[in-house]
Protein backbone atom coordinates (compact mmCIF):
# COMPACT_ATOMS: atom_id res chain seq x y z
CA UNK A 1 0.00 0.00 0.00
CA UNK A 2 2.79 2.32 0.64
CA UNK A 3 4.65 1.78 -1.86
CA UNK A 4 1.49 2.40 -4.09
CA UNK A 5 0.92 5.62 -2.53
CA UNK A 6 4.65 6.59 -3.08
CA UNK A 7 4.33 6.00 -6.76
CA UNK A 8 0.88 8.44 -7.01
CA UNK A 9 3.45 10.82 -4.83
CA UNK A 10 5.77 10.99 -7.73
CA UNK A 11 2.63 11.01 -10.29
CA UNK A 12 1.66 14.51 -8.42
CA UNK A 13 5.17 15.58 -8.58
CA UNK A 14 5.68 16.03 -4.87
CA UNK A 15 8.30 15.87 -2.99
CA UNK A 16 8.38 12.34 -2.14
CA UNK A 17 8.80 11.41 1.17
CA UNK A 18 12.34 8.63 1.86
CA UNK A 19 10.17 5.55 2.72
CA UNK A 20 12.96 4.32 4.77
CA UNK A 21 11.44 6.81 7.86
CA UNK A 22 7.89 7.48 6.52
CA UNK A 23 6.30 10.28 9.10
CA UNK A 24 3.09 9.51 7.65
CA UNK A 25 1.35 6.86 6.00
CA UNK A 26 -0.69 8.11 3.39
CA UNK A 27 -3.78 6.78 1.48
CA UNK A 28 -5.14 9.35 0.17
CA UNK A 29 -4.62 8.56 -3.25
CA UNK A 30 -6.07 5.13 -2.85
CA UNK A 31 -9.10 7.09 -0.50
CA UNK A 32 -10.39 9.13 -3.07
CA UNK A 33 -10.55 6.73 -6.29
CA UNK A 34 -12.38 4.39 -4.27
CA UNK A 35 -14.74 7.70 -2.89
CA UNK A 36 -15.07 8.15 -6.77
CA UNK A 37 -15.58 4.36 -7.17
CA UNK A 38 -18.78 4.79 -4.50
CA UNK A 39 -20.21 7.59 -6.23
CA UNK A 40 -20.44 6.04 -9.57
CA UNK A 41 -22.07 2.65 -8.31
CA UNK A 42 -24.27 4.63 -6.18
CA UNK A 43 -25.49 7.18 -8.56
CA UNK A 44 -25.80 3.82 -11.22
CA UNK A 45 -27.69 1.83 -8.19
CA UNK A 46 -30.49 5.56 -8.47
CA UNK A 47 -30.43 5.78 -12.12
CA UNK A 48 -30.96 1.93 -12.75
CA UNK A 49 -34.02 1.35 -10.30
CA UNK A 50 -35.26 4.83 -11.16
CA UNK A 51 -35.28 3.91 -14.68
CA UNK A 52 -36.87 0.72 -14.39
CA UNK A 53 -40.71 1.11 -15.94
CA UNK A 54 -41.99 -1.61 -17.90
CA UNK A 55 -46.12 -1.69 -18.32
CA UNK A 56 -47.30 -4.36 -19.72
CA UNK A 57 -50.93 -5.40 -21.17
CA UNK A 58 -52.07 -8.47 -18.67
CA UNK A 59 -55.34 -10.06 -19.40
CA UNK A 60 -58.33 -9.11 -17.22
CA UNK A 61 -56.33 -6.81 -15.64
CA UNK A 62 -55.78 -4.53 -18.29
CA UNK A 63 -52.63 -2.33 -18.39
CA UNK A 64 -50.31 -3.10 -15.50
CA UNK A 65 -46.72 -0.78 -14.68
CA UNK A 66 -44.37 -2.08 -12.75
CA UNK A 67 -42.22 0.94 -11.26
CA UNK A 68 -39.98 0.94 -8.47
CA UNK A 69 -42.10 3.35 -5.96
CA UNK A 70 -44.81 0.88 -6.11
CA UNK A 71 -42.95 -0.92 -3.21
CA UNK A 72 -41.58 0.65 -0.15
CA UNK A 73 -37.95 -1.63 -0.15
CA UNK A 74 -37.47 -0.27 -3.58
CA UNK A 75 -38.09 3.63 -1.97
CA UNK A 76 -35.70 2.50 0.81
CA UNK A 77 -33.06 1.65 -1.45
CA UNK A 78 -33.10 4.51 -3.75
CA UNK A 79 -33.13 6.95 -0.74
CA UNK A 80 -30.32 5.18 1.17
CA UNK A 81 -27.77 4.90 -2.17
CA UNK A 82 -28.80 8.38 -2.69
CA UNK A 83 -27.49 9.54 0.88
CA UNK A 84 -23.92 7.26 -0.16
CA UNK A 85 -23.64 9.18 -3.17
CA UNK A 86 -24.06 12.43 -1.25
CA UNK A 87 -21.44 11.36 1.11
CA UNK A 88 -19.20 9.97 -1.29
CA UNK A 89 -19.22 13.74 -3.06
CA UNK A 90 -18.65 15.15 0.62
CA UNK A 91 -16.11 13.05 1.68
CA UNK A 92 -14.04 12.87 -2.04
CA UNK A 93 -13.67 16.60 -1.41
CA UNK A 94 -12.84 16.12 2.40
CA UNK A 95 -10.42 13.79 1.08
CA UNK A 96 -8.60 15.93 -1.35
CA UNK A 97 -8.54 18.96 1.23
CA UNK A 98 -6.45 17.07 3.09
CA UNK A 99 -3.99 15.72 0.35
CA UNK A 100 -1.68 18.72 1.47
CA UNK A 101 -2.03 19.08 5.18
CA UNK A 102 -0.83 15.51 6.86
CA UNK A 103 -1.25 16.77 9.97
CA UNK A 104 -4.64 17.32 9.74
CA UNK A 105 -5.81 13.99 8.63
CA UNK A 106 -5.33 11.88 11.55
CA UNK A 107 -8.08 13.07 12.71
CA UNK A 108 -9.82 12.70 9.45
CA UNK A 109 -9.39 8.78 9.33
CA UNK A 110 -10.87 8.75 12.45
CA UNK A 111 -14.22 10.34 11.02
CA UNK A 112 -13.78 8.54 8.02
CA UNK A 113 -13.46 4.48 9.91
CA UNK A 114 -16.65 5.08 12.09
CA UNK A 115 -18.67 7.35 8.59
CA UNK A 116 -17.76 4.67 6.29
CA UNK A 117 -18.57 2.34 8.32
CA UNK A 118 -22.56 3.97 9.32
CA UNK A 119 -23.04 4.76 5.55
CA UNK A 120 -21.94 1.24 4.63
CA UNK A 121 -24.80 -0.03 7.90
CA UNK A 122 -27.41 2.07 5.43
CA UNK A 123 -26.18 0.57 2.24
CA UNK A 124 -26.07 -3.23 3.43
CA UNK A 125 -29.83 -2.75 4.84
CA UNK A 126 -31.00 -1.20 1.49
CA UNK A 127 -29.12 -3.75 -0.79
CA UNK A 128 -30.73 -6.28 1.79
CA UNK A 129 -34.25 -4.47 1.92
CA UNK A 130 -34.52 -4.25 -2.06
CA UNK A 131 -32.63 -7.98 -2.13
CA UNK A 132 -35.23 -9.89 -0.28
CA UNK A 133 -37.74 -8.38 -1.84
CA UNK A 134 -36.43 -8.83 -5.19
CA UNK A 135 -35.77 -12.67 -4.09
CA UNK A 136 -39.65 -13.25 -3.93
CA UNK A 137 -40.50 -11.29 -6.91
CA UNK A 138 -38.40 -13.41 -8.94
CA UNK A 139 -38.91 -16.67 -7.62
CA UNK A 140 -42.01 -16.36 -5.57
CA UNK A 141 -43.66 -17.93 -2.14
CA UNK A 142 -45.86 -20.51 -2.43
CA UNK A 143 -46.62 -20.36 1.57
CA UNK A 144 -48.20 -16.90 1.65
CA UNK A 145 -49.51 -17.19 -2.00
CA UNK A 146 -46.94 -14.56 -3.19
CA UNK A 147 -46.54 -14.85 -7.28
CA UNK A 148 -44.09 -14.41 -9.03
CA UNK A 149 -43.20 -11.12 -11.05
CA UNK A 150 -40.31 -11.09 -12.98
CA UNK A 151 -41.69 -13.78 -15.62
CA UNK A 152 -44.41 -10.74 -16.71
CA UNK A 153 -41.80 -7.99 -15.85
CA UNK A 154 -38.97 -9.50 -17.19
CA UNK A 155 -37.18 -5.79 -18.34
CA UNK A 156 -38.13 -4.05 -14.68
CA UNK A 157 -36.90 -7.21 -13.03
CA UNK A 158 -33.16 -6.75 -15.10
CA UNK A 159 -33.01 -3.18 -14.08
CA UNK A 160 -33.92 -4.02 -10.21
CA UNK A 161 -31.09 -6.61 -10.70
CA UNK A 162 -28.11 -4.33 -12.17
CA UNK A 163 -29.01 -1.93 -9.23
CA UNK A 164 -28.60 -4.65 -6.49
CA UNK A 165 -25.52 -6.09 -8.16
CA UNK A 166 -23.97 -2.40 -8.33
CA UNK A 167 -24.90 -1.65 -4.71
CA UNK A 168 -23.49 -4.66 -3.33
CA UNK A 169 -19.99 -3.37 -5.11
CA UNK A 170 -20.83 -0.15 -3.46
CA UNK A 171 -21.19 -2.04 -0.25
CA UNK A 172 -17.61 -3.82 -0.76
CA UNK A 173 -16.35 -0.29 -1.57
CA UNK A 174 -17.47 1.15 1.65
CA UNK A 175 -15.82 -1.94 3.71
CA UNK A 176 -12.67 -1.31 1.95
CA UNK A 177 -12.76 2.23 2.58
CA UNK A 178 -12.89 1.53 6.53
CA UNK A 179 -10.31 -0.90 6.63
CA UNK A 180 -7.98 1.85 4.56
CA UNK A 181 -8.61 4.33 6.69
CA UNK A 182 -8.12 2.19 10.07
CA UNK A 183 -5.06 0.86 7.87
CA UNK A 184 -3.50 4.02 7.45
CA UNK A 185 -4.38 4.79 11.41
CA UNK A 186 -2.18 1.55 11.93
CA UNK A 187 0.37 2.14 10.09
CA UNK A 188 1.04 5.99 11.84
CA UNK A 189 1.44 4.42 15.78
CA UNK A 190 4.66 5.35 16.23
CA UNK A 191 6.56 2.17 16.64
CA UNK B 1 -2.23 4.88 34.76
CA UNK B 2 -1.86 4.12 31.52
CA UNK B 3 -2.45 0.21 32.40
CA UNK B 4 -5.64 0.98 34.31
CA UNK B 5 -6.56 2.96 31.09
CA UNK B 6 -5.74 0.13 28.78
CA UNK B 7 -7.59 -2.26 30.71
CA UNK B 8 -11.07 0.05 31.12
CA UNK B 9 -10.69 -0.16 27.20
CA UNK B 10 -10.05 -2.94 27.15
CA UNK B 11 -13.32 -3.82 28.98
CA UNK B 12 -15.37 -1.75 27.67
CA UNK B 13 -14.58 -3.57 24.34
CA UNK B 14 -15.14 -6.85 25.88
CA UNK B 15 -18.65 -5.84 27.34
CA UNK B 16 -19.62 -4.85 23.80
CA UNK B 17 -18.70 -7.67 22.29
CA UNK B 18 -20.52 -9.78 25.03
CA UNK B 19 -23.38 -7.81 24.25
CA UNK B 20 -23.12 -8.33 20.53
CA UNK B 21 -23.09 -11.77 21.09
CA UNK B 22 -26.19 -12.36 23.44
CA UNK B 23 -28.11 -10.15 21.01
CA UNK B 24 -27.68 -12.07 18.14
CA UNK B 25 -27.98 -15.19 19.57
CA UNK B 26 -31.52 -13.69 21.21
CA UNK B 27 -32.27 -12.93 17.58
CA UNK B 28 -31.35 -16.32 16.02
CA UNK B 29 -33.33 -18.58 18.91
CA UNK B 30 -36.48 -16.02 18.62
CA UNK B 31 -36.65 -16.46 14.97
CA UNK B 32 -35.43 -20.37 15.76
CA UNK B 33 -38.48 -21.20 17.93
CA UNK B 34 -40.81 -19.16 15.91
CA UNK B 35 -43.78 -21.39 14.50
CA UNK B 36 -47.28 -20.71 14.29
CA UNK B 37 -50.00 -23.11 13.43
CA UNK B 38 -53.88 -21.69 11.92
CA UNK B 39 -56.97 -23.53 11.54
CA UNK B 40 -57.68 -21.31 8.21
CA UNK B 41 -61.26 -21.88 6.24
CA UNK B 42 -60.55 -22.09 2.67
CA UNK B 43 -63.54 -21.55 -0.23
CA UNK B 44 -63.16 -24.02 -2.43
CA UNK B 45 -66.24 -24.67 -4.03
CA UNK B 46 -68.76 -21.39 -3.03
CA UNK B 47 -71.82 -23.85 -2.58
CA UNK B 48 -70.12 -25.79 -0.20
CA UNK B 49 -69.51 -24.91 3.77
CA UNK B 50 -65.63 -23.73 3.52
CA UNK B 51 -63.14 -25.92 4.01
CA UNK B 52 -60.93 -25.78 7.26
CA UNK B 53 -57.07 -26.51 7.23
CA UNK B 54 -54.57 -26.27 9.50
CA UNK B 55 -51.70 -23.88 7.71
CA UNK B 56 -48.35 -23.59 9.83
CA UNK B 57 -46.43 -20.25 9.16
CA UNK B 58 -42.52 -21.70 10.23
CA UNK B 59 -39.42 -19.09 9.73
CA UNK B 60 -37.60 -21.92 7.15
CA UNK B 61 -40.57 -20.95 4.65
CA UNK B 62 -38.83 -17.42 3.64
CA UNK B 63 -35.71 -17.26 2.31
CA UNK B 64 -34.83 -13.87 4.05
CA UNK B 65 -35.31 -15.59 7.49
CA UNK B 66 -33.15 -18.18 6.53
CA UNK B 67 -30.40 -15.45 5.71
CA UNK B 68 -31.35 -13.63 8.83
CA UNK B 69 -30.70 -17.05 10.69
CA UNK B 70 -27.94 -17.66 8.92
CA UNK B 71 -26.71 -14.17 9.23
CA UNK B 72 -26.47 -13.80 13.24
CA UNK B 73 -25.50 -17.52 13.94
CA UNK B 74 -22.36 -16.48 11.84
CA UNK B 75 -22.07 -13.04 13.94
CA UNK B 76 -22.87 -14.54 17.27
CA UNK B 77 -19.72 -17.35 16.71
CA UNK B 78 -17.59 -14.66 15.19
CA UNK B 79 -18.35 -12.59 17.87
CA UNK B 80 -17.51 -15.32 20.86
CA UNK B 81 -14.51 -16.34 18.81
CA UNK B 82 -13.66 -12.40 18.82
CA UNK B 83 -14.30 -12.39 22.20
CA UNK B 84 -11.85 -15.21 23.38
CA UNK B 85 -8.81 -13.96 20.91
CA UNK B 86 -9.15 -10.04 22.50
CA UNK B 87 -9.12 -11.71 25.46
CA UNK B 88 -6.21 -13.83 25.45
CA UNK B 89 -4.42 -11.21 23.82
CA UNK B 90 -5.52 -7.67 26.01
CA UNK B 91 -1.51 -6.44 26.34
CA UNK B 92 -2.41 -5.06 21.82
CA UNK B 93 -1.20 -7.53 19.51
CA UNK B 94 -1.66 -5.08 16.41
CA UNK B 95 -2.09 -7.80 13.68
CA UNK B 96 -4.95 -9.15 15.56
CA UNK B 97 -6.29 -5.58 16.40
CA UNK B 98 -6.95 -5.12 12.70
CA UNK B 99 -8.16 -8.61 12.02
CA UNK B 100 -10.59 -8.05 14.13
CA UNK B 101 -11.48 -4.83 12.79
CA UNK B 102 -11.81 -6.27 9.70
CA UNK B 103 -14.10 -8.99 10.93
CA UNK B 104 -16.51 -6.28 13.14
CA UNK B 105 -16.97 -4.14 10.00
CA UNK B 106 -17.65 -7.21 7.95
CA UNK B 107 -20.55 -8.44 10.46
CA UNK B 108 -22.33 -4.71 10.18
CA UNK B 109 -22.66 -5.34 6.65
CA UNK B 110 -23.53 -9.20 7.48
CA UNK B 111 -26.47 -8.05 10.44
CA UNK B 112 -28.08 -4.81 8.69
CA UNK B 113 -28.58 -7.10 5.27
CA UNK B 114 -29.89 -9.68 7.29
CA UNK B 115 -32.20 -7.64 9.32
CA UNK B 116 -33.33 -5.46 6.25
CA UNK B 117 -34.05 -8.16 4.53
CA UNK B 118 -36.20 -9.48 6.78
CA UNK B 119 -37.43 -6.26 7.77
CA UNK B 120 -38.56 -6.15 3.67
CA UNK B 121 -40.61 -8.86 4.12
CA UNK B 122 -42.08 -8.97 7.08
CA UNK B 123 -43.56 -5.08 5.77
CA UNK B 124 -44.89 -7.02 2.74
CA UNK B 125 -46.56 -9.87 5.33
CA UNK B 126 -47.62 -7.02 7.50
CA UNK B 127 -49.29 -4.44 4.80
CA UNK B 128 -49.66 -6.57 1.64
CA UNK B 129 -49.16 -4.89 -1.47
CA UNK B 130 -52.03 -3.99 -3.94
CA UNK B 131 -50.33 -2.81 -6.82
CA UNK B 132 -48.19 -6.96 -6.98
CA UNK B 133 -51.07 -8.79 -5.76
CA UNK B 134 -49.13 -9.83 -2.41
CA UNK B 135 -51.75 -10.33 0.26
CA UNK B 136 -50.99 -9.32 3.94
CA UNK B 137 -49.99 -12.61 5.61
CA UNK B 138 -50.22 -10.77 9.42
CA UNK B 139 -53.66 -10.95 10.15
CA UNK B 140 -53.82 -14.25 10.28
CA UNK B 141 -50.42 -14.96 11.75
CA UNK B 142 -49.92 -12.44 14.22
CA UNK B 143 -47.85 -13.64 16.93
CA UNK B 144 -45.20 -15.12 14.55
CA UNK B 145 -45.09 -11.73 12.60
CA UNK B 146 -44.41 -10.54 16.34
CA UNK B 147 -41.41 -12.79 16.95
CA UNK B 148 -40.04 -12.07 13.42
CA UNK B 149 -40.65 -7.94 14.25
CA UNK B 150 -38.89 -8.39 17.55
CA UNK B 151 -35.77 -11.07 15.88
CA UNK B 152 -35.05 -8.25 13.57
CA UNK B 153 -35.06 -5.23 15.82
CA UNK B 154 -32.55 -7.62 18.53
CA UNK B 155 -29.88 -8.36 15.48
CA UNK B 156 -30.53 -4.64 14.15
CA UNK B 157 -29.16 -3.99 17.64
CA UNK B 158 -26.78 -6.37 17.33
CA UNK B 159 -25.49 -4.69 14.06
CA UNK B 160 -25.13 -1.41 16.17
CA UNK B 161 -22.84 -2.94 18.53
CA UNK B 162 -20.66 -4.36 16.10
CA UNK B 163 -20.88 -0.47 14.58
CA UNK B 164 -20.10 0.69 18.01
CA UNK B 165 -16.83 -1.57 18.33
CA UNK B 166 -15.32 -0.89 15.02
CA UNK B 167 -16.04 3.44 16.30
CA UNK B 168 -13.91 1.97 19.81
CA UNK B 169 -11.48 0.40 17.53
CA UNK B 170 -10.71 3.75 15.23
CA UNK B 171 -10.78 6.09 18.70
CA UNK B 172 -8.11 3.72 20.17
CA UNK B 173 -5.64 3.58 17.13
CA UNK B 174 -6.44 7.69 16.50
CA UNK B 175 -5.42 8.62 20.48
CA UNK B 176 -2.20 5.42 19.61
CA UNK B 177 -1.49 7.24 16.57
CA UNK B 178 -1.04 10.82 17.26
CA UNK B 179 0.59 10.66 20.47
CA UNK B 180 3.92 12.02 19.18
CA UNK B 181 2.60 15.40 18.34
Amino acid sequence: MASTDYKADTERGKEVVPPAAPPTVNCFAADITLRVLLFVASVAAVVSIVTANQTKIIPVLGEREAKFNHLKAFIYFVVALSIAGLYSIITTLASISVLSKPALSTKLLLYFAFWDVLVLGLVASATGTAGGVAYVGWKGEDHAGWAELCSTYDKFCHHVAGSLAVSLFASVVLVLLSWLSIYTLHSRIPK
Amino acid sequence: MEGENKARRGGCDLLLRLLAFALTLVSAILLGVDKQTKIVPIQIVSSLPPLHVPVTAKWQYQSAFVYLMVANIIASSYAVLSLLLSFTSMGGNNILELAIFVGDSLMVALLFSGSGASAAIGLVAYEGNSRVQWQKVCNVFGSFCAKVAASVLISMLGGVAFMLLVLYSGLRLHKRSSRTK
